[in-house]
């Protein structure tokens, strides 16, 4: 029962700086396994800052991370100067963590299959038929096996989104980040990724979605945060957030902007 | 004293005769030579056929000791080829052959003439003819320089492109002096400084050597900047999709931003290995026979100038088979973007 309380990311006290700017002011949050969480808030508020901050895109100056309870990422030198751990630890934690992006960032010269595969192929070593085998298997899940031949550049928005969401998938990642996955997508093709990240939820899948689309927070959120000016301003199960956060004056004009 | 008298009158007819000859021979010399003075008053006027008649009176004498006669009729011959008159020409010439089968300039004299009466064209394809297989040895020591280049400098070129965008700054700091050295100073000073100024330090290269050293050098500092362009002009979220799969930054350039640079960098690169084609032409004057020194020799031993129309059709013929395989390269490498 414990073991199963014990989150799966910890993050204690995370702050970066932009210049003089403070993108993230020393932000606290525990994920439990299976867990999915929302982040919401307007933009500049800094919660993509502080989701990648988890895969070490961005690189912060204070606070911990701690994934299933160990501390990573950083180490202190001698001379007491924090840093980036060893270019191949970071690369085998971001294998552990998978990342979906705004502009879903597909590798053009290769097709579908081969984008997918090649977490498989090139990070985990393993065989060309290996790899082809995990990823038809996520190309199933996400509903696009008769796509594995074409490049990126023939497919719609959301299919090139749910192919992002397979290659980092075939990693066979613990947890999932999404940076506004439906944030460039035409409104008629939010549903597609929308469905397929509920299906993910529905399997266990440990998820953070930084998002500004509602849907997330309502129909899938097991906690949605509201963030604004690097801080969590306000967090609650979805019913709490809607019935009870909204009298949040800040949230409420952020809503209302939005909806 | 019969005897006597008989040797005085003998010598005394001896010297007579000789007398005689000796007057002779002055006296129709002389005419000659009035001949010859007035035919060239003549030809200072301008009025060749004038010139010719005169040349014509000079006739010829058993032995032809003076040499007028056939002095006389090359003249003629040379003025009636002046006047495009070539039957007339080679009919004096050929006086001079009935009677000195062997006249090297009346011999001469005849090849030109069959050589003036011969088309055009066909001068032309004897001229290549004679010409070809000189330039084509060269022509195949310029492919070798160019195909060598081509195999070193994108090679080269990558890694200066790497060196320069390291966060390493003796590395890229290194990358970025190699550039401004090579690119900032001409190739043919750089081909000299290698091939004629090393030596004074104690280091000697054969031509060869030298050539490969300076135009490998020289392009690979501008294929490295090309490179890099190529490279940072792949948009950052390639990098960040791919580490965040867990690439390491080296398998990310290899798997994902390299190959992505290809259709890009192939118009430029393109660009400069049609440069380098004619490029090589600088390591002529580095003791390299190539194409250029080929023309060069030609041009100089014949003073023929068809020996530099032939190295200009063979570097036209290059240019134009690498800009075709160029083309094709281009539509294979971004094959991706048109599906």
């Amino acid at each position: 029962m414990k073991t199963a309380n014990q989150p799966l990311l910890s993050l204690k006290g995370i702050t970066k700086h932009f210049g003089s700017l403070t993108a993230v002011n020393g932000v606290d949050l525990d994920v439990c396994p299976g867990e999915i969480v929302v982040i919401i808030g307007p933009s500049g508020s800094g919660k993509s800052t502080l989701l990648r901050s988890v895969n070490f895109l961005e690189e912060i100056e204070e606070g911990t991370i701690l994934f299933e309870g160990q501390e990573i990422g950083y180490v202190t030198s001698k001379h007491g100067r924090r840093h980036l751990d060893a270019p191949h630890k970071i690369c085998a934690l971001r294998s552990e963590i998978g990342m979906v992006f705004q502009h879903f960032n597909l590798f053009p010269h290769m097709t579908v299959l081969g984008n997918v595969m090649e977490g498989p192929l090139t990070v985990q070593k393993k065989s060309p038929e290996e790899a082809r085998e995990i990823a038809l298997d996520m190309l199933a899940k996400v509903g696009l096996s008769d796509k594995r031949d074409v490049y990126p550049a023939t497919l719609s928005g959301g299919q090139k989104q749910r192919v992002a969401i397979a290659r980092a998938l075939a990693m066979r990642p613990k947890l999932m980040l999404f940076d506004e996955p439906t944030s460039a997508l035409d409104p008629e093709l939010i549903g597609e990724v929308f469905d397929t990240i509920r299906d993910l939820g529905k399997e266990g899948m440990t998820m953070i979605i930084v998002t500004h689309q509602m849907g997330f927070a309502k129909e899938m959120a097991d906690r949605v945060i509201f963030m604004e000016k690097g801080s969590f301003v306000a967090q609650g199960t979805p019913e709490d957030f809607f019935a009870n956060q909204m009298e949040h004056d800040r949230i409420k004009s952020f809503l209302n902007r939005i909806l | 004293m019969k005897f006597f008298n008989g040797r005085i009158a003998k010598r005394s007819i001896l010297l007579f005769s000789c007398v005689l000859l000796f007057a002779a021979s002055i006296c129709f010399a002389k005419d000659y030579d009035q001949l010859f003075s007035d035919a060239n008053d003549a030809m200072a006027q301008g009025d060749l056929p004038a010139a010719i008649k005169i040349l014509k009176k000079v006739e010829f004498e058993k032995g032809d000791e003076s040499g007028a006669f056939v002095r006389s009729r090359m003249q003629i011959a040379r003025l009636q080829f002046a006047l495009k008159d070539m039957d007339a020409a080679s009919a004096a010439a050929k006086e001079v052959l009935a009677v000195y089968p062997d006249n090297s300039e009346a011999l001469n004299f005849m090849a030109s003439v069959q050589q003036e009466q011969k088309p055009r064209y066909k001068v032309f394809i004897e001229d290549c003819l004679r010409f070809l297989p000189q330039l084509l040895k060269g022509a195949v020591m310029t492919i070798t320089l160019v195909v060598c280049i081509i195999l070193i400098s994108p090679l080269g070129g990558l890694l200066i492109a790497l060196g320069r965008i390291s966060t390493f700054k003796p590395v890229s700091g290194l990358c970025w002096f190699f550039i401004w050295l090579f690119r900032g100073t001409p190739l043919l000073l750089q081909l000299f400084f290698i091939y004629y100024g090393l030596p004074s330090l104690g280091i000697t290269f054969k031509p060869f050597t030298a050539a490969i050293l300076g135009l490998g050098l020289n392009y690979s500092a501008y294929l490295g900047e090309i490179i890099r362009g190529g490279i940072q002009s792949i948009e950052h979220g390639q990098m960040e999709a791919a580490k965040a799969i867990g690439m390491s930054y080296w398998q990310a350039m290899r798997r994902v931003i390299i190959p992505q640079t290809y259709k890009r960098l192939m118009p430029p690169i393109g660009n400069e290995f049609i440069a380098l084609i004619k490029d090589t032409a600088l390591v002529s004057t580095i003791a390299m026979v190539e194409l250029m020194r080929s023309a060069d020799q030609m041009f100089n031993a014949y003073f023929n100038v068809t020996a530099l129309i032939l190295a200009a059709l063979i570097y036209l013929l290059f240019t134009t088979i690498f800009t075709f395989i160029f083309e094709k390269i281009e539509i294979r490498a971004g094959i991706y973007e048109n599906r």
